[in-house]
């Protein structure tokens, strides 16, 4: 409508226009006429006798001229006065053709501007919708049947869980062809689940981010064991990696791929012990994942390769993590805590970086991330496991950080889950794991905390998503739709 | 109930496009004596230029009739001052049939909504 109404002002303003030039040409021919008429006496010429007839006859009084002032007002004057009203006349149309084309220039810069409005908004409203449709059309369909894969805990379907990547057909083919002895009916149920599951990640991330109380623990090792479980049916890409690890862990794993399906891979392996360390960090980036290759090394590999690797990797990795992490887990002096709060070491230690950079790191491939990640999950194990010698710790040691308990809650859910999948209570020092991560840093709590939670999922599954933490379910389900 | 709603709705239909029209009348007049304005303008700027040696003449139907340049610079100012009066007059006159034309559409769409529930309503018990 706007651009009708411009377009009309426009083409208004030109006919306006057009016509002033029209009455400025006959000024012009006026004036002419009124230079010549002086020059004689009087003229012979054939007057108009009516509409059909002419007369011969004289212009006599050559000089005098009525000139029409306006408003029915009329001056007698000589011609050259008249050359002055018409010259007047003149200056008056002129400004007005002016303004005109001013006021058409407008309109036609707003004619232009409505029309490219239009045309970019058609343009795009059309292809992004119809493709992003699509790719989740495509991607839901992959992942309903990744989850019955899972269900069933068996390597080989968690290899074809993990292979079971959003974008990877090839997984999702591997997977399903792992999943195939599963029912298909349980799909709803898998996607039932995966609601409960991401209703669950919701719930702790935000218990995490704002309670910060050992509850935290006990709910998140309850809401790891669902979402774990929820991961096994209804796998989000995400969840297939760290389900794997999981999974292959045992029932213990369900616990560890909570938060952080691709984080579990990471986790699962970074507790070692043979047994995947899982973070539990809402993957907000489902599509990357950090695998712990070799010691506690956290590298973003797209969600396929990972969970390839992952595989590939665990018995590789698992080991050499275990170590690291019973080391990290052995903590007799000051320097063993802070080993644990140090991402694992290549060669050196390398202090986390704060949580606070969470995102950065974790789209960074940083072992950092991954270390602190691990560490955090065998923290949040230990103390998951110890729950009461947890709170207890938590409580002694944080009784100022009430807040900071939820992370060192969080980290002692790993750290118990690191202990099952050890397959051992490697609950040497809960305590003293927890105590130290409470005391070594409470301010590192909360931000190792918040790494977890944003990092681990994260660190699984390359944070590259924007600071807003999505739980990995909800990240998978988003990927597929 | 409908039909009564029905009947109020036009009712005031009728009133609001009646008041339209007054507004638009008003519209145009309130052109014309600018138009007016604009040319008394000019046609006084045009008599200052002449002097006393020309005669003026004003049209009175089909009749020209001379006129002092003096007097005739009088009555073109007086005209002026007037036409301005009449301007501001009808300026405030639109304001406010404009206003009262924003109530009645106001009223009107209320009204309308009433219809439209009435007739929901009608048809459901139907």
């Amino acid at each position: 409508k706007c651009l009708e109404k411009v377009v009309l002002a426009a083409f208004c303003q030109s006919v306006v226009m057009i016509f002033s030039e029209k009455v400025s040409g006959d000024y012009e021919a006026l004036n002419d006429r009124l230079k010549t008429l002086p020059d004689q006496l009087s003229y012979d010429i054939m007057v108009p006798f009516g509409p059909l007839a002419f007369m011969p006859g004289k212009l006599v009084h050559t000089n005098e001229v009525t000139a029409l002032l306006g408003d029915n007002w009329f001056a007698k004057c000589s011609t050259k006065q008249a050359q002055k009203i018409v010259d007047h006349r003149m200056k008056y149309v002129k400004s007005e053709l002016n303004d005109l084309s001013k006021t058409m220039k407008n309109f036609e810069a707003r004619v232009g501007l409505v029309k490219d409005l239009e045309t970019i908004s058609s343009s795009k409203g059309g292809y992004v919708d119809i493709r992003e449709d699509t790719e989740n059309t495509d991607i839901a369909v992959t992942k309903g049947k990744q989850r019955k894969a899972h269900k069933p805990n068996s390597k080989p379907k968690l290899d074809a869980v993990l292979h079971l990547k959003k974008e990877v057909e090839e997984n999702e083919e591997e997977s399903r062809d792992g999943g195939s002895g599963k029912d298909i009916t349980t799909k709803e149920e898998l996607w039932a689940r995966l609601d409960e599951l991401e209703k669950l990640e919701e719930l702790q991330d935000e218990q995490d981010r704002l309670s910060y109380n050992a509850d935290m623990n006990g709910e998140d090792t309850s809401s790891f064991s669902s979402e774990e479980e929820k991961e096994g049916d209804a796998a989000p890409p995400e969840n297939g990696l760290g389900q794997k690890p999981s999974w292959t862990s045992a029932p213990h794993s369900k616990a560890q791929p909570s938060s952080d399906r691709e984080a579990e891979d990471d986790d699962e392996e970074e507790e070692g012990g043979g047994l995947p360390t899982i973070f539990f960090s809402h993957t907000t980036e489902p599509k990357k994942v950090r695998i712990n290759t070799g010691k506690n090394t956290m590298l973003k590999f797209s969600e396929r390769k990972e969970q390839k690797d992952l595989s590939k990797r665990k018995n590789k990795n698992g080991h050499s993590n275990g170590h690291s992490h019973h080391e990290l887990h052995k903590i007799s002096t000051p320097a063993d805590i802070y080993r644990v709060f140090v991402d694992m070491k290549n060669g050196e230690p390398i202090p986390r970086k704060s949580i606070l950079k969470s995102r950065s790191r974790e789209n960074s491939v940083c072992s950092e991330s991954s270390e602190s990640s691990a560490a955090d999950f065998e923290e949040r194990r230990m103390t998951g496991r110890s729950l009461s010698h947890d709170d207890t710790t938590h409580s002694d040691t944080s009784d100022g950080i009430t807040e900071e308990e939820s992370p060192t809650a969080v980290p002692l859910h790993p750290a118990s889950r690191f202990e099952a999948f050890s397959g051992t209570v490697v609950e040497k020092d809960p305590m003293p794991s927890a105590v130290p991560h409470l005391t070594i840093a409470p301010p590192a709590l909360p931000t190792i905390l918040e790494r977890k939670q944003e990092e681990v999922a994260p660190d699984v599954a390359p944070p590259q998503q924007a600071p807003k933490r999505v739980s990995k379910f909800k990240a998978a389900r988003l990927l597929q739709k | 109930m409908a039909e009564a709603i029905q009947k109020k709705l036009k009712a005031e239909v009728e009133k609001y496009s009646q008041m339209q029209k007054d507004v638009s009348k008003s519209m145009s007049a309130r052109q014309k004596l600018e138009t007016q304005l604009a040319e008394n303008n000019i046609v006084k700027e045009e008599l200052d230029l002449l002097d006393t040696t020309n005669t003026v003449y004003k049209l009175i139907g089909p009749v020209l009739v001379k006129q002092d340049l003096d007097e005739a610079k009088a009555t073109v100012t007086k005209r002026l001052e007037y036409i301005n009066g009449e301007i501001q007059r009808y300026e405030t006159l639109l304001k406010d049939m404009e206003k009262k034309s924003d109530n009645h559409r106001e009223l009107l769409s209320s009204l309308q909504q009433e219809y439209q529930r009435a007739q929901g309503l009608a048809v459901g018990k139907v």
